[in-house]
């Protein structure tokens, strides 16, 4: 056990001879050391090239852009027959913008099936510690909404840790250095989809808890309430807040990192600028988030 | 690029400057009330310190959001013009 007393230190130390690697080494700002994935090779080159940010972040957000205007076969795809299908299904526009996303997607819904599969598995006896590491988040999260909705609506809890979870893990996995990673939450389609969700099940609870007219009575009843347009409205402006919140958050991040890390030619910052944008924001974004949904679902049901 | 061009995109970029300054005015000042008030709190109980940073950070991301959607906006303003 003596070995292992210091794992982090370690890791560390190897991450500082990395950099300290790759700032002797890519001094020269046209020349630029590359390390990554290529075709499921791992390669470290030293390349040539004339670095353009404008090109760079056209590429990294607005990639169907990208292509459209470089007109390059997508390689992203790996064979043809696949570009055809989604061409088929989501258009010429969109093709690989919508196929980046749902591979992200999947990735991620992968990840999280694998990991609450081989827990389950063994789940009696004694806990193992991933086992522990999850009751404690599904405990924490269940004494928040036992506290928002009262002792007797805990049957929101399954839904509040899985959209926590969701969230949370989409947002660490852009920290994963391999080319085409990207966080989902980082396209506006899937915030806005939680988003919607959130706001149906918060009227399905509504409508669960006072009746279908007890709950329509509020908004369709000029006397009572002469602004119920403005009701309306309100709740479409609960999605658009909901989702946009950790759309730009996520997107703005990920943007101030490219921009601020090309600054510095890539070396060293970049994980300090991960560490605030990736881990620190995309944990309180998360959470808000969660809370929010939860805050939406609570005041349906105290009033 | 011609001049009209030109013109549409030197404002849009003057706009996107404009609307990240203005937009991150009451952001910071929102943010900086709440955590002077959770300064204030937590030195009048010292024991609640916890619950008052979650609701600290959980109110300073709400308030956030109209900085965020400034962000949202000078994007767009500068990428897609």
């Amino acid at each position: 056990m003596a070995k292992k007393k210091r794992p982090m230190l370690k890791i560390f130390i190897i991450f500082f001879v990395v950099e300290a690697l790759l700032v002797v080494l890519s001094g020269n700002f046209s020349k630029q050391i590359q390390i990554g994935f290529d075709k499921g090779k791992f390669v470290i080159r030293h390349v040539e090239f004339e670095y353009n940010l404008q090109n760079k972040i056209t590429e990294e957000f607005q990639i169907d852009e990208y292509f459209r205007q470089t007109g390059e076969t997508p390689e992203i795809y790996g064979s043809e027959k696949l570009y055809e299908f989604f061409k088929k299904v989501f258009g010429e526009k969109s093709a690989i913008g919508s196929f980046q996303l749902l591979r992200m997607l999947l990735i991620v819904d992968l990840l999280l099936l694998f990991v609450a599969l081989s827990i389950r598995k063994k789940l009696f006896g004694r806990p193992s510690k991933p086992q522990i590491l999850f009751e404690m988040i599904y405990t924490s999260l269940e004494q928040f909404v036992s506290e928002t909705l009262g002792k007797d609506k805990v049957s929101y809890t399954p839904y509040i840790v899985t959209l926590f979870i969701f969230i949370w893990v989409s947002n660490m996995i852009g920290l994963i250095p391999i080319p085409g990673f990207m966080e989902p939450t980082r396209n506006l389609n899937v915030p806005l989809g939680l988003g919607v969700f959130v706001v149906a099940i918060v009227h399905i609870t509504a409508i669960k808890v006072k009746g279908l007219w007890g709950h329509l009575k509020n908004y369709i009843n000029p006397v009572k309430n002469p602004l119920f347009l403005l009701d309306i409205v309100g709740e479409m402006s609960k999605v658009v807040s909901i989702s946009f919140r950790l759309f730009g958050n996520i997107l703005g991040g990920a943007i101030i990192i490219l921009v601020v890390s090309s600054l510095v030619n890539f070396v060293v910052l970049p994980i300090g600028l991960s560490m605030f944008f990736g881990i620190f924001v995309g944990t309180i974004q998360a959470f808000v988030f969660t809370m929010l949904a939860l805050t939406y679902i609570g005041v349906e049901i105290v009033e | 690029m011609d001049l009209a061009q030109g013109i549409v995109k030197a404002a849009a970029l003057l706009g996107a400057g404009l609307c990240m300054g203005m937009g991150a005015l009451g952001p910071g000042v929102g943010e900086g009330f709440v955590a002077g008030k959770a300064c204030e709190g937590i030195a009048r109980s010292p024991e609640n310190a916890s619950l008052i940073t979650r609701t600290m950070l959980v109110g300073q991301a709400v308030s956030e959001s109209t900085g965020i959607y400034s962000l949202v906006i000078s994007l767009l303003l500068i990428f897609s013009t």
